[in-house]
Formats: structure tokens, sequence, C-alpha cells
């Protein structure tokens, strides 16, 4: 089978090994075929020596959480992502993978209006107690109503998402009373972007996702205002459809899409002077969502934010470990994905810190879900900034 | 309970979970599946994967070779599972092939003749820390540098730090007596490691070497240390402590001619300073490298020296402007001092990653390890160039000058017809005159099968026969890691515990 793997991409793995430590499915399992030398050996295997694809080589793609963190550490920049991700496009083109009632349900994240009302019914039926949560990976307690997008200004626009905007709009609306706070006019993207893809593409429904792309872009067309992003997962993905359209007109809108904090560090002067800030009296572990560090490399941007809000801001000493959220890979591979998180609630524990700041909605709600007091970075500046207010 | 071992053999050697698609999955032979089966009754269904997919990626290390044929692969957590190991692979008259992180250059870890794979990969925790006499069990699974970090918090580290120390384990240090940079001061892993708990092939479990200064009797640990897995499994290692120093200065010094670097690092030893490290990158090993630490290496130097000195802070002081000296007189361009502990791990991160680096100039690479006298570096340097060129190849030279540990990193593209025979031809000849100019075959990387058949170009018959009795008296049925080290008249009854098979190839 040819997996259509660019086969310069596939070749640059000289299979040196030091991505090993940096595999969270390899640290848990100890496996090869866990591991992303091993991944990338086997695609090799498949695509240029004509090994069949068994179900053992399936599985050693479906349990790759897509994290990433084999690139930043990669010396030869093998470009892992794109290989898992064509991949997983061949393996879902030829019916092995990403079964359809999974299609179904994804199908369902470009409708807007269906998610809104769905997330609703959700809701009820948690707070009905009908619903498993926990074995489902959901959260305890979801939204019955959310408080209406509002637009104040012309400057920028705010990515608001899809499960995301359903389940935890009050992050977005934080997000901007801080934009505001710094003298920012923000325009939600509300139905004019509806879902960027990122859980399409890791399902290898690329078809799918470069539609999604297509009308992302046609909703945010007309000017070059630029694009923030307060969920690292779509962030990575807006940034990419560069890389997955290959027009001129897809790498100028990846160009004009920025993480939020990335955005924000080079702004916080304005934001300072703005409102005299009483930072606020805790101590909070910054968790490193896989896609703001491997795959945006814009971490950094974080806890430089949040430095002048919160007294205490402290790192964590597990190398930016993906926590085993990988968007909808907490569902599909549970029992990795525990194992994965157990080693970063570890780390937050070594750290001393009660709260804990994540930046992707993912990591939020699989980190949350193991009983940790998780919050956007952002709502805590918010938080520093409505009590400085008062 | 048979039927539960039937179905649970059945998950092992090929999932079936979804029915139709089993038709892919490749039978594993017949005499497969009842070493599986016992295999699996031993240590459990979970420790034990025979699947094509486990079996072809447990058949390579990180080198070129490429012919390695795994039989069943087993995770075992304990000692106890390693005895079940050897145990079912001798009552299957089948051999044993120990396995770390797979990082090995010279194929030492790629099993020969389809023997029960042992990967250590769960044998991971450090057992014990006894700081009052300086020692920490830890088994053979851990992470070189998880172990140095585990050990930070007491001011104390484990010296031997190979190029692969974030990815590679205690065992496979012990395995194939790792060296690093820092074993210029420090010695290589024999000099670090005090007793090891071995499986021997015959299932017992020895103590090799103990915790006292002078043991007495033969040092069958000295023996077992490097012997490539030949000697019998290790399952847990007593690593010497080192204590940090108190003061380390490094410094990054540049040259406009790769001999002038050369010159430094002999007038640096000759002047009676002992650096904790002395590394050499030439001009195109370090822009590949720089591309990725980001470390601040001058590209456009012909060649760079990382030279790092330790202990009381005075004599690093003087140490240092000693060193500094030295290589202004001889022709250095500029010598920087690394400010701070960050650009201390960036420059040190960006010689670590050399060989991983090499894909960004070509997609495979070749090396050799071979170690020559220090006073000769020159020479060899200008005649390993002068052979690359002849046969119209790329080298990135980094290497470990204090010891003259050299890796000459051969980059080529094996997709383009007739660049292999073109690189082992010219491996050949950098070998044949590294051991003319007085050296000797590998630093610290290995024989495995790679550099096999060049040992009787370095040890004579007798040499090499008295190698064999040594490792038959460990494994006198070459049950441990067969085929590996001695060349082929000279490895006992090696030949009978291979399965007659061609390389596992690829599946299907």
């Amino acid at each position: 089978m040819h997996l259509g793997l660019d086969d310069d991409e596939l070749v640059a793995c000289v299979a040196c090994g030091l991505c090993l430590p940096h595999c969270p499915t390899f640290v848990i399992t100890g496996r090869d075929t866990e591991s992303p030398r091993g991944r990338i050996a086997l695609m090799r295997a498949v695509q240029n020596e004509g090994a069949p694809v068994t179900d053992d080589l399936i599985r050693s793609m479906e349990t790759c959480v897509q994290c990433r963190g084999c690139e930043t550490a990669c010396p030869s920049a093998v470009p892992f992502g794109h290989l898992m991700e064509g991949t997983r496009a061949a393996l879902a083109g030829a019916g092995r993978i990403t079964p359809r009632w999974q299609r179904l349900a994804l199908r369902m994240l470009r409708h807007r209006q269906l998610l809104l009302a769905g997330s609703t019914l959700l809701a009820l039926a948690i707070r009905l107690r009908l619903v498993p949560t926990r074995r489902l990976g959901l959260p305890a307690r979801m939204p019955l109503r959310r408080p209406p997008l509002r637009t104040s200004g012309g400057d920028v626009w705010l990515f608001t998402g899809c499960v995301m905007d359903a389940w935890q709009r009050d992050v977005h609306l934080a997000v901007q009373r801080v934009l505001e706070a710094a003298g920012v006019g923000v325009e939600p993207t509300g139905g004019a972007a509806p879902c960027c893809g990122a859980l399409h593409i890791h399902a290898g429904l690329e078809a799918e996702t470069k539609a999604m792309a297509r009308r992302v872009m046609d909703g945010l067309s007309g000017d070059d205002r630029p694009i923030l992003v307060d969920a690292a997962g779509c962030g990575a993905s807006l940034k990419d459809y560069g890389h997955l359209l290959g027009t001129d007109e897809a790498r100028a809108f990846s160009a004009r899409v920025f993480d939020v904090h990335e955005w924000l560090a080079g702004r916080l002067d304005e934001l300072k002077s703005r409102t005299p800030v009483e930072p606020l009296d805790m101590t909070v572990a910054v968790q490193d969502p896989c896609h703001l560090r491997h795959v945006q490399r814009a971490h950094q941007a974080v806890p430089a934010v949040l430095g002048p809000f919160v007294a205490n801001v402290v790192a964590l000493d597990d190398d930016g470990l993906c926590c085993g959220a990988g968007g909808a890979y907490s569902v599909m591979e549970p029992e990795l994905s525990t194992a994965i998180r157990e080693r970063k609630t570890a780390a937050v524990a070594r750290s001393g810190a009660t709260v804990v700041a994540s930046a992707n909605p993912g990591c939020s709600l699989h980190l949350a879900a193991a009983g940790l007091d998780v919050r956007h970075p952002l709502e805590l500046v918010d938080q520093a900034l409505s009590a400085s207010r008062r | 309970m048979a039927r539960t071992l039937a179905a649970a053999t059945r998950r092992v050697l090929g999932s079936r979970r979804r029915g139709d698609r089993s038709a892919a999955v490749p039978a594993t032979d017949d005499t497969d599946a009842a070493l599986v089966a016992d295999l699996v009754e031993a240590i459990g269904a979970d420790r034990v994967r025979a699947d094509a997919a486990a079996r072809y990626l447990a058949s390579r290390d990180a080198s070129i070779y490429k012919e390695g044929n795994a039989g069943p692969v087993c995770y075992p957590g304990s000692t106890a599972d390693v005895v079940a190991c050897v145990e079912v692979a001798a009552r299957h008259g089948r051999a044993v092939s120990p396995r770390g992180a797979g990082t090995g250059l010279a194929g030492g870890a790629a099993p020969l003749g389809q023997p029960v794979v042992l990967s250590m990969t769960r044998m991971d925790r450090l057992l014990e820390i006894d700081l009052d006499n300086g020692v920490a069990w830890v088994q053979p699974g851990m992470v070189n540098l998880d172990l140095s970090r585990a050990l930070a918090p007491h001011g104390v580290h484990y010296a031997p730090d190979p190029s692969s120390q974030a990815a590679c384990t205690i065992g496979g240090n012990v395995a194939n007596n790792s060296g690093g940079p820092h074993c210029l001061a420090y010695g290589v892993t024999s000099a670090h490691v005090l007793a090891v708990e071995v499986v021997m092939s015959d299932a017992s479990v020895v103590t090799l070497g103990d915790l006292t200064a002078e043991p007495p009797g033969y040092d069958l640990r000295g023996a077992f240390v490097g012997s490539e897995g030949m000697c019998g499994i290790a399952t847990a290692v007593a690593v010497r402590l080192t204590r940090n120093p108190p003061a380390v200065r490094t410094m990054l010094l540049s040259f406009d001619d790769v001999s002038d670097a050369a010159a430094t690092v002999s007038a640096i030893i000759a002047a009676g300073i002992v650096p904790a490290a002395i590394e050499m990158m030439d001009q195109r090993c370090v822009t590949a490298v720089e591309d990725f630490a980001q470390a601040g290496y001058p590209r456009d130097a012909a060649a760079v020296l990382l030279v790092e000195v330790d202990g009381p802070a005075g004599g690093v002081a003087i140490a240092g402007e000693r060193v500094a000296d030295i290589a202004r007189r001889n022709q250095a361009i500029s010598a920087r001092t690394a400010a701070d502990d960050d650009e201390r791990a960036r420059l040190w991160k960006g010689r670590k990653s050399a060989f991983g680096a090499v894909a960004n100039v070509m997609p495979d690479y070749y090396l050799h390890d071979t170690v020559v006298p220090r006073t000769r570096l020159v020479e060899v340097l200008e005649r390993i160039y002068e052979i690359v060129d002849r046969h119209d190849l790329i080298v990135l030279n980094v290497f470990h000058a204090g010891d003259g540990n050299l890796h000459p990193i051969l980059a080529y593209d094996s997709r383009v017809p007739g660049t292999g025979e073109r690189v082992q031809a010219a491996g050949r000849e950098i070998i044949e005159m590294s051991l003319d100019m007085g050296g000797a075959l590998t630093g610290e990387h290995g024989i495995g099968v790679e550099k096999r058949e060049y040992m009787d170009r370095m040890f004579s018959a007798v040499d090499l026969d008295q190698q064999s009795r040594l490792r038959a008296s460990f494994d006198p049925h070459c049950r441990m890691n067969p085929g590996k080290v001695l060349p082929s008249a000279h490895s006992c009854s090696d030949i009978g515990a291979l399965r007659a098979s061609d390389a596992a190839g690829v599946w299907g």
C-alpha cells in the first residue's frame, strides 16, 4: 500500500533514538511499536518495501497521540506530524481507521447550531445524572446557558471554534475582556468560522479538513486582521493551512494567525499601563499544550503573559511531555491516555502548585477530569485585572 | 486454563480483533507458536509480542545493519521474568538477545537467527542509593540521563555520558563499555560499574564483582562489562556515584584549519592539563548541529573544539586560562567561555545531537569508531579527508579528540545506486589506515555485527580463540546474543543456536 508520503520526509529519520524519551506512548509501554522511530520504520516498510498493513501496524499508528514532542527533540527535523497525518489519511481512505460513528461525530462539529443545541442537551443530561461523565471523559458540569458573543471593535478576530465555544465560552469571554483591557477591539468569529478541522486531520479525514479550511478562510477573508486563537490545538491547525492547502492564499491566511499569548506577550506594557495590577496570590503551574510547545513553538509566551498577574508561576519538570489528551485521543485510547496523564499529575504535584494553567481546552478538560484545578491562563489574567479594578 | 492460554497466545501472535483483517497478519511458524505459548505462560500475555510489526522493529538498532531477525519479543519486568524467558528459550533450543533502547551503532542489538528478544525497557527503576558508599543499584533499562537526573538532588551523578545519553540505557552502556565526552577524565563505563547481577545462559542468577574496592579473585565483572550481551543478561547494575564538581568551565575554541585544532588538543594534554572533556567537530558537522541546537557554534570555522575543565574553582580558572592561551598560540580564531549553565547546556546539546543531525545533510550515514594515537590526529584526519574525497563521499568529523577516538560519519543517500558500495569501501580504508597508524578498531560503540569481520585484522587467531573460550566459559552453548563480536570462524558453536532462516526483511 502506498501511503502517499513524501519520500524525502520519510527517509529523513536516521533512527538515532533521541525522540524516544519525548514520546508519551514509548515512555509508558517501552515498546518500539509505540515510538516515533518505530512508527516511521513501519511507514517505510509499508510504503517502500511493500509490507502488508496488519492490525498491529494500525495499532502502532492509532496509539500515537500526535503530540509531536518527537519533532522538537529531533536533530534532523523529521516532520513527523506530516508523516503521521499522511499515514492516517491513507488508512482512513482505505477504511482501516476512523470508524463510521467517529466520522459522524466529527461531522457534527461543522454544524454550529446543531453542536450548540446538542451541547445544551448534553449539559442537561449531565445535570440529571443520565450520563456517566467520568467513564466518557466528559466534564462533571457543563454550561446550560451561554452568554452571547459580542463584537467590541474591529482590530482583531478572536477565533471561537466548535467544542470550545459550546463548552467553554466563559474562556472566550475572559480572553476578550483581557484584550479589551489592552485597548483592542475584538470580533469573535462565531458562525463565520465554525471549526478549524484539527480533530478531522488527526483522524485522517484529509478531504473533509481541506473543505473546512476553505470554509474558515472564506469566513475570515476580506481584510488582513490578525486572527487570535486561545486554543493551542486550533491555533496549530489554522497555522498549518498553508501546508495543508499549499496555496499562496492559505499561506497568507496562516501568517495572520497568532496564539493569543504569543500576540499579547509583545503588548504587555500596554496592558499593564492601563490597569495597575495586584498579582493573584497563588502558585500556578504552567502546563504546555503540545500544540503550543512542539508545533507552534510559542509556549514561552504563556509564563511571560502570566508573570505580572500571578505571584508565583512555576514550570513543570517533565520536558513538556504530553498530558495524554490529544483531541479525541482520550476518548479513543482511554487506557494509554490515563497512564500518560498520571505522569503529568505527578509532575504537577512535584511543582507544589495549586492551580494549573492550560492554554488548550482538550488538555484542560482531560486534566480537570483527574481532579486538578485547571484554568485558561487568560482567565487568571482576567481575574487579576478585575480584582485590581475593584 | 489451556483455552485462556490459547486465546492469549493468539492475541500475542497477532490481534484478531477485526475479524476480516486477520488475513493480512503473517503466520509465525508453528514452532514459534509453542514457544510463544510458553513465554506467555511464564511472564504473561502483556509482556510478550510476536506479531510482525514488533519483530520487525526489534530486529534493528541505530546502525545501518538491517539483516537482524527477531523471534518473539519479551518485555520482562523483573529478574524472575528474565530467568523465566531464558529457561523457556533454552527449552525450545532458542537463543536470547537483549535489547536496551536500540541506539547502538554497530548492530550489537540486532538479533541473529530469530532468538527470543528481551527488551529491557520496562526494568527502568533506580533500586537503591547508598550515598555513604557512593553506590547506586539500578535496573538495566534505566535511561542514562534519567539516572543522573534522579541523582541530582544528592549532588552526585553517573559520569559516563554517551552522546545518546538522553535515550540509551545503562544495560546497553554495560554491554558496550560505553564512553562519552567526559570519559577523558573520568574513565569509561567499566570504571563506574562495581557489580552486576547477571542471568546466565543456564538461567542461574549470579552477582559478578562486589562493592569493595579490591574484590578477591578474578575480575569477572571486568570480563562481563563490554561483552555485548554474550556472557549473560544484566538485570541489576551497581554504579559508582561521582561528586558533582564544584566548578565547571566550558570553552568553545574555533579554528581556520583542522590541523590547528588537532595540534591544540595535543598541546593541552602535553601541558599536563587533564580536561574533563575535549571534543572536536569539523565545519560540516557544526553546520548540521547548529541548525537544531542554536547554540551559537561558528558556521564559518573549519573546526571547533569544545573543552571543559572542572574541579575546585581556583584550579578551573587557571586551567581555563591556560587552555585559552594554548589555543591562541595554535592560531585559534576565537575562544568563548559559556557564561552560564544554559549556554553550557546548549553547547553540549549541539555536540550530543551530532549523529542524529546527519539527515540535515544526507538521509543515511555510516560511521566508524576507531581510536588512534593522539599524536597522529592531524595525519589521520588528513588521510580521512583524502580517502573520502577519492570515493566521492561526504564526511562529517565529530570525535572525542582528547583520547583520539574518531567518529568519521560518512553521510550518503542510499537511494543513489552504487553509493553503499563506495561507503563500504571508504569505511574499510579508514579502518585499515587507523589500524596501520597503531590504532584500535573501536573506542566505545562495540563490535556488534558491523565490525566483526575486522577483528582478525586486529587480533591473531590465538587471541580470538582465547576470547572465544572466555565467552564459552560464561555461555557454553552460545545461547546469549549469538553471532556477535567474534568472526564466524571463532564463534564456537554459535551457528548451532542460530535458526536456519533468512533475515526477516519485511513481513508478508
